[in-house]
């Protein structure tokens, strides 16, 4: 399996957006060659702005050239663009229902050495308790590129996150793209994994690893329309008996607490398990070494899974 | 006191061990080159500051407010004892060290005030500023160090108003203006010009030095009013991006990197000779 690179593939697919429809502006805040923003700058350069390192300015200013017509993708670091802006978010963009496309890169804790600073590890809960946001997170390159194709038609504001360590390639590219959409990678019936970027990778991978030493089989389910959710894969999956939530994102207010409503509202009795960056600041580090220490990669969803179904299990109503 | 000569030395080892470390790991290698000079002097010859005991109420505060010039602001404390430069280098971008490219207090005690995203740390120096008179403490300065790029923020020009409204002659704020920010010239991007004027707008005591001049920056140091005093004061530092590497130099490709064992070679033969050029005659 080959591995792409989200940043570089969201960042260079601009100039594809940006050739369909000439409405597409970008805005940047000192962040276009982070966020690979070149290319669509020197094809596009009147309809590039960037306003410095000022994440605040960035987005009312995309607000304002959203209420004009265009369809605008401001960019930035995911803290930056979700905390720093954050009351313009809710303001300028949601509160107005404007479209802009909000696009914050370093998601999670895959900004790795950069420190706590340059995670993104709240931006998920942020995003999704404002409203009128649709909350998308990226797992792989095809899906990247068709999400980035249904935005254009999209006339909501958008947030997407997107991590910077590589993923493999899981998707072709025609996989459908859909607020409220979510995507079965892996079939199973013993137990499911529901997660979404960088963690769908190790998901599938730790899926076969258990079918190979227990025989079980375990689904994985790639959540990646986390606002609106999916509510139908989550109560299928809770049918299992044995779920997993694993995002890269604080366990309070993620994907976990999420699907946890979800599943708690349905009134489905099932073993869960949030895993997630522990809500503590943690000192830098790689961010491979994060993943593992929070039981997030293959390893550690394995472990995790294995001791979920080794439990003696007490008569489930269904 | 040290001698202009002593800390150009200084200046010149801690470039020294700013490109070792940047031929093993990415570094903000740009604009830790610029401020070096500038750090140099504030931590060897001027701040208040005793790594034996540094929470002593009467020290200095420092706060990086650019936190991405992490590396300098370390291979700086090293050089006053807070650790080793091979400590630093050893440590860096690890898993487990304690120093990486934003300082982390979580890890290191010496680092006043974790920062990274820019435009928060001028703020937390006013309130520090601030605090410190209310406490009664007249004699200790906080210094912050911010870029020049840095004063799109904001959140600065907020600070800005309340430094003088508050009459926080204990707060010196130096501003690194090497013309460049991350996608390139300041100038083309923002068309921010004339910084200092900008402060003394506000209503700072403005000092405009070269930053790159240790003569300058040490007597610029030495004439700071009293703490006690009720202006804050702004040093704008004329300075030169990757200063002391002729590739790096004025380059925005340089604001993060990594080189090679022949650029390492090249830059510290450069370095080297530019030094004793300067003390031969
Ligand atoms: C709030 C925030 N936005 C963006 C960044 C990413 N970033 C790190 S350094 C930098 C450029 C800084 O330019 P300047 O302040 O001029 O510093 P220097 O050129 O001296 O390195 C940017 C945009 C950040 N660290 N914080």
């Amino acid at each position: 399996m080959s591995k792409s690179l989200l940043r570089n593939v969201v960042g260079e697919y601009m100039l594809t957006l940006g050739n369909k429809n000439y409405k597409v502006v970008i805005v940047n805040a000192d962040l276009a060659g982070t966020c690979r923003n070149k290319s669509f700058w020197e094809k596009f350069p009147d309809r590039a702005f960037n306003v410095g390192i000022a994440e605040q300015n960035m987005v009312s200013f995309a607000a304002g050239l959203a209420h004009e017509g265009f369809i605008v993708y401001a960019f930035s670091m995911a803290p930056f663009i979700t905390m720093r802006a954050c009351e313009q978010v809710r303001t300028d963009v949601a509160y107005g229902n404007r479209n802009v496309k909000l696009i914050g890169v370093y998601a999670g804790v895959s900004g790795g050495i950069s420190g706590a600073t340059h995670w993104g590890v709240e931006d998920v809960g942020i995003m999704a308790a404002i409203p009128n946001i649709t909350v998308f997170e990226i797992s792989d390159a095809n899906q990247a590129k068709r999400l980035l194709d249904f935005s254009l038609d999209y006339d909501k504001p958008v947030y997407i996150r997107c991590g910077v360590e590589p993923v493999e390639d899981i998707y072709n590219e025609n996989i459908e793209i859909k607020p409220g959409g979510s995507y079965t990678v892996v079939e199973g019936y013993d137990g499911a994994i529901l997660c979404s970027g960088v963690v769908v990778q190790y998901a599938v991978a730790a899926s076969e690893k258990i079918q190979l030493e227990t025989g079980k089989s375990i689904r994985v389910v790639d959540m990646y329309s986390i606002k609106p959710i999916d509510k139908e894969a989550i109560r299928n999956a809770a049918q299992t008996g044995n779920v997993i939530v694993a995002q890269d994102h604080n366990i309070i207010g993620g994907l976990g607490s999420i699907v946890a409503t979800v599943i708690a509202q349905a009134g489905i009795k099932t073993d869960l398990k949030i895993l997630g960056i522990p809500d503590r600041f943690v000192p830098m580090a790689h961010a491979k070494y994060m993943y593992h220490k929070f039981s997030l990669d293959t390893e550690g969803l394995t472990t995790k899974m294995k001791s979920m179904l080794q439990k003696v299990t007490p008569q489930r109503s269904k | 006191m040290k001698t202009v000569k002593e800390l150009d030395k200084a200046a010149m080892e801690i470039r020294v061990n700013l490109l070792r470390l940047c031929n093993r790991e990415v570094i903000h290698i740009g604009g830790d080159l610029s401020i070096t000079d500038v750090m140099t002097v504030l931590w060897l010859n001027q701040i208040h500051y005793d790594p034996q005991n540094i929470y002593d109420e009467t020290r200095d505060r420092f706060i990086l407010s650019k936190g991405h010039a992490s590396a300098v602001t370390s291979f700086c404390q090293a050089a006053l004892g807070c650790f080793s430069p091979e400590d630093v280098i050893n440590e860096y971008a690890t898993d487990q060290g304690r120093f990486s490219m934003h300082s982390c207090n979580l890890v290191n005690p010496y680092v006043e005030v974790s920062t990274g995203s820019l435009g928060h740390g001028m703020p937390v120096a006013c309130g520090i500023a601030a605090g410190l008179r209310l406490k009664g403490n007249t004699s200790s300065r906080v210094y912050t160090v911010m870029g020049d790029g840095e004063q799109s923020e904001g959140s600065i020009w907020e600070a800005a108003m309340n430094a003088v409204h508050y009459k926080l002659g204990n707060l010196v704020a130096v501003v690194d203006c090497n013309g460049l920010e991350a996608d390139g010239f300041i100038k083309d991007i923002t068309g921010l010009n004339d910084i200092a004027e900008k402060y003394r707008c506000f209503g700072w005591n403005v000092i405009e030095i070269d930053g790159n001049n240790i003569a300058e920056i040490k007597n610029a140091f030495a004439n700071l009013p009293q703490a006690s005093s009720l202006q804050p004061t702004c040093i704008i530092a004329h300075t030169v991006k990757g200063k002391g590497v002729s590739f790096m130099e004025n380059n925005v490709r340089w604001h993060t990197g990594k080189i090679t064992e022949d650029e390492l070679e090249k830059a510290l033969s450069e370095l080297y000779s530019a030094y004793e050029r300067r003390w031969s005659a």
